[in-house]
């Protein structure tokens, strides 16, 4: 029996703002607890909600990336319930009236490229931290009122790759905005997964299933599959799947359950009395909208037409939405793209990664590697001889200065390698014999020993090109 | 009288001190405050000049004031000291006024006869042993007893207005969103008005230039420039339209109160004011109850759910964070308290919302535009207060849901689900209790709600009653 | 609202809304509620076709949104002044099990 998933996906953002969502508090990450807070923020009784500007601006700019239709006049409701995290007894949040409706993100799998739709991106506040002791529950405040923007997916994934190239794609449009950190692993973004399988021609969907604390980008895809093949065995044994509520383990790879799901929860949602609706200024809107930071889609035409670099180069740099923009600093100062894209990808990440840097707390400094690059095209080093100071580039050297420290410039005066190639065609004649007799490797021999006379500073290609013409004079 | 006190700067500290020292004496006969507060810190750090300048106030004890016990008439909170002022509190200060008392209050704020207190009932001054009103009859008692000339309250239903009538003082509800509500514990924030009582309409005028405003931090609250009320006040009537409250005045049963008003409404016509008579429709009328019950108790369960004994207010032991929670909460609320949240809860099911709350909230809107209508043609609507004067203590009728329809006790809550300006001022006296008279304005119009009340005082000569306790 | 409305009903209720009724308050409460459903038939009696719910006393829209500028905070000591027992500035509860 054949298979089909369905899923859907709900991810909270928190928003990169000064102050809360209802606050003039400070919004915190890694302070002392509740240190970051007033009374509005603790539930206090009297307190009152006071709107954000720059919450609502972030997220119309996140609603105009997604292609959403931004409802102009803003509302808030109150989802109603008790728990420890939650100071107010209930949320503030936008149930019936989001900020955006119907939008999409393309994503691009091993299958090619596939729109997402997005059902809704509306604002909401976050709740308290927990910290689990043996026995004992702390309550930190700090992140309570926290700007959210809930973004909810069609359920128009069906398989892991899907899924985690939309949360990547979402991720990277919402980090090139500038409206949240996004940082799984600081739950700056969740994300809650919603699967169900049903037999391939069903007109029916399965039972869903949610899966929660998903740490990691890579998790995504995992926790999916994983989910996907658990309800597929349970239903090929004939067994029923109950609607759960399951916990992603990241050390055995497995969804854990939770809780079962009696029924729905009743969060009596009604229109919030202390917050009246609100009407955004349609130039304001438009002013945001204009000075909205570069998005990736426009980064890579942007590129493509600029640099003229392959789509799999592209990619890759602006997967890496700072090595991109180190990668523009470089480009300030020379032509070369393709190699300022090949150093940056290669030779400069893997010493980054090898030395548990990032690039933006690299010494490196874009002038010097477009140096670098510029040497190396103008012949004065070799590609080979490069490498080798790499160490002391990505400790902020100049290039011109290390070189001529350590005595590397490569030698490009014919003169000089003439006569190394003709004291190495005199010293091997038996090289010259076998390349009369058909051998062509004879020349990457006698290459080799210009190279080692000219203790590897001779410039290969001028050496190969002298060298073949030297060969054929003689003979 | 606030006006010469505040003038008065030389004996600013005798008054207040004076003011304190009855309110002490007072509180063993009338219960009326929760907190009394020796104001000498006060005295020695009061600004210059201001509206209040040296004038003793009571604030209601939903009100939060910085490091000074509120509680909300409710055991919950019988341990919750604020860390911060509410907007009026920090407005008052800056006018010089000088805080000598939380007053008494129903319970959260819901209820109409002070009885639910967790401190005791607060008695009427007139006679101790009748019920101030409520839910701000502690206020109410402080300024008819002759405390203070002002005192803050609220008005979700008639908290304000009711407890003025039965205490023989002015009661102001004015517009929603005139006065700040940031920092009042709330009951229903779409019914909630910070209100207040004096004994005079000029002091109503000048309390109400010191507490308007607005305030960021409300978002409801109105960004309407405020006027000078006492440069305008003028209780020249001529021109003025009165519309009587129609189903009210037929529905009196007391011959005394009935005269009393006919007699007012004469005079009114003798000033030069035209006094007709309106009708609601009888539907509307049943349902006012209904609809003021639903929407109140709605939004009040919701609005409480903070107070779960977690970061503040009175904690019961517990193992866990649900058993914490539950023994707080039934511990720390009255039996009326928890019976209401539970019809409010109900009301607000997914499955009930369309035919209880949302439908309350619709019914909501053809009262207010049926006042609308009347206002369109008017400039006020005008009725007795309450049937009779205050009930005795023992009369618990007043809390339970009645199947009459009570329209004269409840008539005054079109106030709150309008938002429009409403005050009660005395109207006359039976077996020597007062019983007041209540008109409703156009939205931002206390200027003219003012103004007929002046006239009104002029009629009834009833200005600055003080009422001697025995 | 097909459930019987009786004592234990109610009392299900409460405990949703984190408090408890004990036998009387419940029994109390059932009481109200058969008043309450005389009063409903009131509401219902008025014809609320096409009306819309009034949420807010005015409907004027607002413009009014807050600077993203810091502008209030309170000390940790303020923030937990209301509770007796904290540990390292934090509020605690028994262990809170998900």
């Amino acid at each position: 029996m054949e298979y089909v998933a369905t899923i859907g996906i709900e991810i909270h953002c928190e928003l990169k703002t000064n102050t809360k969502m209802f606050s003039g508090a400070p919004c915190s990450f890694g302070r002392k607890a509740n240190t970051c807070t007033n009374e509005i923020d603790l539930g206090e009784p009297g307190t009152m909600p006071c709107v954000n500007m720059e919450a609502v601006a972030k997220a119309i700019e996140a609603c105009t990336a997604l292609h959403l239709t931004i409802d102009p006049l803003v509302k808030f409701d109150r989802k109603n319930y008790y728990y420890s995290d939650l100071p107010k007894g209930f949320q503030i949040t936008q149930q019936f009236h989001p900020i955006g409706r119907d939008g999409y993100i393309m994503i691009h799998t091993s299958e090619g490229e596939k729109k997402i739709r997005i059902n809704r991106i509306h604002m909401e506040e976050d709740t308290a931290k927990q910290f689990h002791l043996t026995s004992k529950t702390l309550l930190d405040y700090n992140r309570a009122g926290t700007p959210l923007i809930e973004i909810v997916s069609e359920p128009d994934m069906k398989n892991g790759e899907e899924a985690q190239a939309y949360v990547e794609a979402l991720r990277q449009t919402l980090l090139y905005l500038g409206v949240s950190d996004v940082k799984m692993e600081e739950g700056s973004m969740r994300c809650d997964v919603n699967i169900s399988i049903a037999p391939v021609g069903s007109n029916t969907l399965g039972t869903k299933n949610e899966i929660k604390n998903i740490n990691s980008i890579s998790n995504v895809g995992k926790a999916i599959e994983y989910e996907i093949k658990r309800q597929k065995e349970i239903l090929e044994e004939g067994g029923v799947i109950h609607q759960e509520t399951r916990r992603f383990d990241d050390k055995t790879g497995e969804t854990i359950l939770m809780r079962r799901k009696e029924g729905n929860v009743d969060y009596k949602f009604f229109p919030e009395p202390n917050i009246f609706p609100i009407r955004l200024d349609e130039n304001w809107i438009k002013d945001i909208q204009a000075n909205m930071k570069e998005l990736p889609e426009e980064r890579k035409e942007r590129y493509a037409k600029e640099y003229g670099l392959s789509d799999h180069d592209i990619n890759i740099l602006i997967g890496n939405k700072e090595m991109s923009e180190f990668f523009e600093e470089v480009m300030k100062s020379t032509k070369d793209a393709k190699n300022v894209c090949n150093w940056l990808l290669s030779d400069v990440s893997g010493w980054l990664n090898k030395h548990g840097e990032t690039i933006t707390t690299t010494k490196l400094e874009p002038q010097n590697l477009a140096k670098l690059i510029a040497m190396i095209d103008d012949g004065k080093i070799s590609t080979k001889q490069a490498k080798e100071i790499v160490d002391d580039l990505m400790e902020g050297k100049d290039p011109e200065v290390v070189v001529k420290e350590k005595g590397l410039e490569q030698v490009s005066d014919t003169g000089l390698i003439e006569s190394l190639v003709q004291k190495v065609l005199d010293e091997n004649p038996q090289a010259i014999e076998d390349f009369k007799a058909g051998k062509d490797r004879a020349v990457g021999f006698l290459v080799g020993q210009v190279m080692k006379a000219s203790k590897g500073q001779a410039n290969p290609g001028m050496v190969n090109e002298i060298l073949r013409n030297a060969i054929k004079e003689r003979i | 009288m606030i006006q010469e006190m505040a003038k008065d700067v030389v004996n600013a500290k005798e008054r207040c001190m004076d003011a304190y020292e009855k309110a002490v004496t007072l509180q063993e006969k009338l219960n009326d405050a929760i907190t009394l507060i020796d104001p000498s810190e006060q005295l020695e750090t009061l600004p210059e000049g201001g509206l209040f300048h040296g004038v003793p106030i009571a604030l209601k004890d939903n009100v939060n004031t910085k490091g000074i016990l509120t509680t909300a008439g409710s055991r919950i909170l019988s341990n919750y000291v604020p860390v911060y002022d509410a907007e009026i509190v920090t407005k008052l200060k800056k006018e010089g006024a000088v805080i000598i008392a939380k007053a008494s209050m129903d319970e959260l704020a819901m209820g109409g006869t002070n009885l639910t207190c967790f401190t005791g009932p607060s008695l009427n001054p007139w006679d101790t042993n009748r019920m101030t009103g409520g839910s701000s009859g502690g206020s109410a008692a402080m300024v008819a007893s002759g405390v203070v000339p002002m005192a803050i309250g609220s008005d979700t239903g008639d908290s304000i207005r009711k407890p003025a009538s039965f205490c023989g003082i002015v009661g102001v509800k004015p517009t929603y969103g005139r006065i700040s509500r940031y920092g009042i514990i709330p009951y229903a924030s779409s019914l909630d008005h910070v209100g207040y009582f004096t004994r005079s309409i000029e002091d109503a005028c000048i309390s109400l230039q010191a507490l308007a405003g607005r305030d960021d931090r409300d978002m409801t609250s109105s960004f309407k420039e405020v006027p000078d009320y006492l440069g305008l006040l003028n209780s020249d009537m001529n021109g003025k339209k009165i519309a009587i409250f129609g189903n009210v005045q037929d529905a009196l049963t007391n011959p005394e109160t009935k005269e009393m008003f006919a007699k007012l409404m004469h005079a009114l016509e003798e000033r030069g004011a035209k006094v007709d008579v309106f009708y609601f429709s009888e539907e509307l009328m049943k349902a006012m109850l209904p609809t003021y019950y639903l929407i109140a108790n709605c939004e009040a369960t919701s609005n409480h759910s903070n107070l779960d004994g977690i970061r503040f207010g009175v904690r019961e032991k517990g193992d866990s964070m649900e058993e914490i929670m539950i023994n707080s909460r039934t511990k720390g609320f009255g039996p009326l308290i928890r019976k209401r949240f539970v019809i409010g809860s109900y009301g607000l099911f997914e499955e009930n919302q369309d035919k209880l709350f949302r439908k309350a909230q619709k019914v909501r809107r053809l009262i207010v535009n049926e006042l609308n209508k009347c206002l369109g043609e008017y400039d006020c609507l005008i009725a007795p207060a309450s049937n009779d004067i205050a009930p005795l203590l023992n009369d618990t009728s007043r809390d339970q849901l009645s199947d009459g329809y009570l329209i004269v006790e409840n008539h005054m809550v079109i106030g709150n689900f309008s938002g429009y300006p409403s005050m009660t001022v005395p109207m006359g006296f039976e077996e020597g209790c007062p019983i007041g008279v209540n008109l409703t304005c156009k939205a931002f119009d206390e200027v003219t709600m003012f103004n007929i009340g002046k006239a009104i005082e002029e009629i009834t000569g009833y200005k600055d009653l003080t009422a001697e306790v025995k | 609202m097909s459930e019987e409305k009786n004592k234990e009903y109610f009392k299900r209720l409460a405990n949703q809304l984190m408090f408890d009724l004990n036998d009387e308050e419940a029994e109390d409460i059932v009481k109200e509620f058969e008043t309450l459903e005389k009063q409903l038939k009131l509401l219902d009696e008025v014809n609320t076709e096409g009306v819309e719910p009034m949420v807010y006393p005015f409907e004027d829209e607002t413009t009014f949104l807050r600077k993203d500028e810091v502008n209030h905070v309170i000390s940790q000591e303020d923030a937990l002044a209301n509770v007796k027992d904290k540990i390292e500035g934090h509020f605690i509860l028994p262990k809170v099990v998900k």
